[in-house]
């Protein structure tokens, strides 16, 4: 009856586990008050004690199984799965120990049903047969909806103890089975022991009794001992009722076993697993009160947020991977320095154009967007006043690239805009050791090897995680949607960044605004002099920067970035060597072209354009992967000066800042490592693809694993970077993605 | 009820539920209770990724000791089946007992870590160990667009919300 509630008094469930009790508890008082004073007199006193306790587990047993919880799980709260509810596939997979387990959506429950967990059908929980199917539900007629009741582990629902079996109370039902197995054939046996040897008088009632006993206790024997056997077989394979019947394991394969020992142990040593329901609610007690923390820089996950179209300016120059080199070599000087004071704002809201950028350089944007991206996004200040930093960029973007690395600061100040206000740059610099300060100047404006160095020292990680966390299925689609939306507004900005005009939309480049440094920043519109000039600044600055920031937290995640950085690593190595001049052997592998990049910022603006577009091809890929700090060193610069700017990236890593030296150092090994990689904008493609390839696989794999451990994996080589780019002691150059140059004062 | 809900109205400057994260349970294992250490985007930029993990790990290895099957277990199911259960009546589960020191352990980090951060940690327990739900919450007056999320159902420690009580 519709109008019924849920719960209906259903006499007739209750029939087999009434009779089940009455026969057992029955039977058993008829043995023990009919044949045991016989027993106990004439044979041993023992039976009648054996045999009551074995009755009293028989008991014990069957209430546990009867009356406790089997490891129901409560229902969702809808906020849990607001977004799932409409866009939830049926199934989601996980990959437990290998093997692939298919998890449901239970739309009534509101939650993918747990592996191994199901609704008992029986239990009035659900209405319609086979569980909270969710859509079918409804469907059901006469039937009002229920709440679901999802059990753990669930193996059947007994109808002798009318009660499902499930997580919680397999224990008691298997022991139930194996102390009334026993029971069984003590009673049985005493009984004919009773009856053969003629205790007492044949015709007495007290052996028609024992007699009727023993008839009774021989027809459940037969059922009770075949489902004994039964679990015992469940047991020793691991495996349920419910699975068992239902053939999902019949190939052989089944993820939840442990081997026959452990299973068994499991089942009857293990501590009893709470319930669920019915837990008193915990008080909160801790309040939460504003203001709030946030987590700084310093942990390296300058989560840039993507909406901020940071180096606006700046990233004007890298449209493509060619214009990219070309506005690069140019714009390295145009970079707008960074807004003179680092804003934690803001730079939280680059951190997240960085992150973004990362993953969208990695694996949205691979290809239509110059590697730069991470370069640019790291740069401060650009979220904000895009507008003022555009113009300044342009002029100075080069040049303050490479001095970012030297000074946030500095590259705030650029000239025009003081007031830039985003100044992510800045920030880094303040929060995080002077070598991330040192990056996050490079990154924005330089090149995206550069900010992504500048993330890796900073703990990359972080973001690489994020990327990675939001590409996996583990991250909700939420997150990842928005990852993507911002990977687009990157891309945008990237392309904007190509247009060497101070066009606004240059400043929407996501890398953040740099704002021009006062010092050292150089625009590739500067004349060389300036650029020049500000190279020295910076180099004053980072010198003085690096070393007090040492010390910064910062998050390690070489691994990360590693994955990604790779290819663009050895696609900088490659540039790098084909355009500069070969530097002193150990700078290729230090990086320690910091000087030499010094040189190179003139230079580039002088001759960005050509340059640059090679050294952004190079460089995107180096972009993409913000960790690939190292890379960018290795990127080879269009032309010798450039060249020196990819190097610096690395060298400064080394001495200025431990963070910074990890990563770059990291990436400088894998440069070292994969030298081989194609020239040029080949180079710049292939990383640009690799990573994304990369990345997607990552995010297959993560997603069914629900733990990335793809991801780790990647990067592994990555690890300790002892990339050892010396501090070349005054400026390092590092030319990022977008073919600027980055002056990193060691 | 909602300590928070009244300590929201009384200051001057509240914070306003704005979201949930929902750190999802880690069946790489198998079905024992480990969640997944991966950082959430959300908390990007609310807490540093090694404190989160710090805190799953910590987590996970607490769930890894209740599960443990070793001696004590062991020693505690011998005692149960000798005293017919009754034992269960009087004595607290091996199971149990790591409960409460999760329940403590995420009570503490909610206190030092999370709630100076405007997040809020939820047991899993009460989500049927399937999640670790993480409330986020911003600051309603410096932030207009905080949108106090999730309202009615608020965290889980938030009970009813204001309405509710």
């Amino acid at each position: 009856m519709p109008a019924a509630s849920g719960k209906r008094f259903k006499p007739s469930k209750y029939v087999p586990v009434s009779a089940a009790a009455i026969f057992l508890v029955g039977a058993t008082t008829l043995f023990f008050a009919f044949t045991c004073p016989g027993l106990s007199l004439y044979v041993s006193p023992v039976i009648p004690a054996y045999n009551a306790v074995v009755f009293l587990f028989v008991l014990a047993n069957f209430s546990m199984a009867t009356f406790m919880d089997p490891g129901i799980f409560p229902r969702a709260e809808e906020d849990e799965d607001k977004e799932d509810d409409f866009r939830a596939p049926l199934y989601k997979t996980v990959e437990i120990k290998g093997i692939q387990v298919r998890m449901k959506w239970c739309a009534t429950c509101r939650f993918y049903r747990p592996p191994r967990c199901s609704h008992c059908s029986v239990c009035d929980n659900c209405v319609e047969v086979r569980s909270c199917r969710g859509l079918r539900r409804a469907e059901s007629p006469g039937s009002t909806p229920s709440p679901c009741s999802p059990r753990q582990e669930f193996d059947h629902h007994c109808p002798w103890v009318n009660n499902c079996i499930g997580r919680r109370n397999y224990r008691y039902f298997f022991l139930f089975l194996l102390s009334l197995t026993t029971h069984i054939m003590g009673v049985f046996g005493f009984g004919l022991l009773y009856v053969l040897y003629q205790v007492e008088e044949l015709s007495g009632v007290r052996m028609a009794v024992t007699m009727v006993v023993m008839c009774v206790a021989g027809l459940f024997f037969i059922p009770v001992a075949g489902l004994t056997g039964f679990h015992v077989v469940l047991v020793a394979r691991g495996r349920t009722t419910n699975e068992q019947v239902t053939g999902k394991f019949r190939g052989g394969v089944n993820p939840f076993t442990n081997g026959c020992c452990k299973n068994v142990s499991r089942v009857l040593c293990s501590s009893p697993a709470p319930r669920y329901l019915g837990r008193p609610k915990a008080e909160q007690t801790v309040l939460v009160r504003p203001p709030f923390l946030r987590p700084e820089v310093s942990d390296g996950q300058i989560t840039v947020k993507i909406m901020d179209n940071g180096i606006q300016t700046e990233l004007k120059r890298t449209k493509s991977k060619g214009s990219l080199e070309v506005t690069e070599s140019q714009s390295a000087d145009a970079e707008p320095p960074p807004p003179p004071k680092p804003d934690l704002s803001r730079y939280t809201g680059l951190r997240t154009h960085l992150t973004l950028a990362t993953t969208e350089d990695s694996s949205l944007l691979g290809k239509d967007s110059p590697p730069t991206p991470t370069m640019y996004k790291y740069r401060p200040g650009y979220s904000s006043s895009s507008s003022s930093a555009a113009l300044p960029h342009s002029t100075s973007a080069k040049l303050s690239r490479v001095n970012s690395l030297k000074e946030p600061n500095s590259i705030c100040e650029s000239g025009q805009k003081p007031s830039y206000r985003s100044e992510p740059s800045l920030e880094p610099e303040s929060f995080r050791s002077p070598t991330f300060g040192k990056s996050f100047h490079f990154d924005p404006l330089s090149s995206g090897s550069r900010s992504s160095s500048l993330k890796s020292a900073q703990g990359t990680g972080f973001e690489t995680g994020h990327l990675q966390s939001i590409r996996s299925e583990g991250t909700t689609s939420t997150s990842y949607k928005s990852l993507v939306n911002q990977t687009r507004n990157g891309s945008l900005s990237y392309d904007s960044l190509l247009t060497p005009s101070d066009s606004p939309d240059f400043e929407s480049v996501q890398a953040g605004p740099e704002p021009e440094p006062p010092v050292g920043y150089t625009s590739p519109f500067l004349s060389a002099r300036i650029a020049q000039q500000r190279e020295t600044d910076l180099h004053g600055r980072f010198a003085s920067a690096a070393s007090p920031k040492h010390a910064a937290p910062r998050e390690p995640s070489p691994v990360r970035y590693d994955n990604l950085s790779r290819h663009i690593v050895a696609s900088i190595q490659e540039r790098e060597k084909l355009l500069q001049q070969p530097p002193a052997p150990g700078r290729e592998e230090d990086v320690g072209l910091a000087d030499s990049g010094i040189q190179s910022t003139p230079g580039s603006s002088n001759a960005p354009r050509t340059s640059s577009s090679s050294d952004d091809s190079k460089r995107s890929p180096l972009g993409k992967n913000p960790l690939t700090r190292p890379a960018l060193p290795r990127f080879g610069k269009p032309e010798p000066p450039p060249a020196l700017r990819v190097r610096s990236l690395g060298s400064p890593d080394q001495p200025a800042a431990p963070h910074l030296g990890k990563s770059v150092s990291y990436s400088s090994q894998k440069t070292a490592s994969q030298a081989g990689g194609p020239e040029t904008e080949e180079v710049a493609l292939q990383p640009l693809l690799a990573p994304k390839d990369e990345v997607q696989m990552r995010t297959a794999y993560s997603k069914s694993n629900g733990q990335p451990k793809s991801l780790g994996s990647a990067p592994a080589g990555a690890g300790p970077m002892p990339l050892s780019s010396p501090t070349r002691g005054g400026v390092k150059k590092v030319s990022g993605v977008g073919g600027t140059t980055y002056e990193i004062s060691v | 009820h909602c300590p928070q809900v009244h300590s929201l109205q009384e200051l001057r400057r509240s914070a306003s539920l704005a979201t949930k994260v929902f750190v999802q349970r880690d069946y790489s294992d198998g079905t024992t209770c480990q969640f997944q250490t991966k950082f959430p985007p959300e908390l990007e930029s609310r807490i540093e990724r090694q404190l989160f993990e710090e805190t799953v790990k910590t987590l996970n290895g607490f769930y890894a000791e209740a599960e443990k099957i070793g001696g004590s277990s062991y020693l505690e199911g011998c005692l149960a089946c000798a005293t017919a259960y009754f034992i269960f009546l009087c004595m607290e589960t091996h199971y149990e007992k790591v409960l409460k020191k999760i329940s403590k352990y995420i009570q503490d980090q909610n206190e030092k870590i999370y709630a100076p951060r405007g997040l809020l940690l939820t047991d899993p327990l009460e989500r049927g160990m399937r999640v670790i739900e993480i409330s986020i919450y911003e600051d309603r007056c410096s932030s207009g667009s905080s949108s106090s999320g999730s309202s009615s159902s608020s965290s889980g420690g938030g009970g009813g919300g204001a309405g509710g009580r």
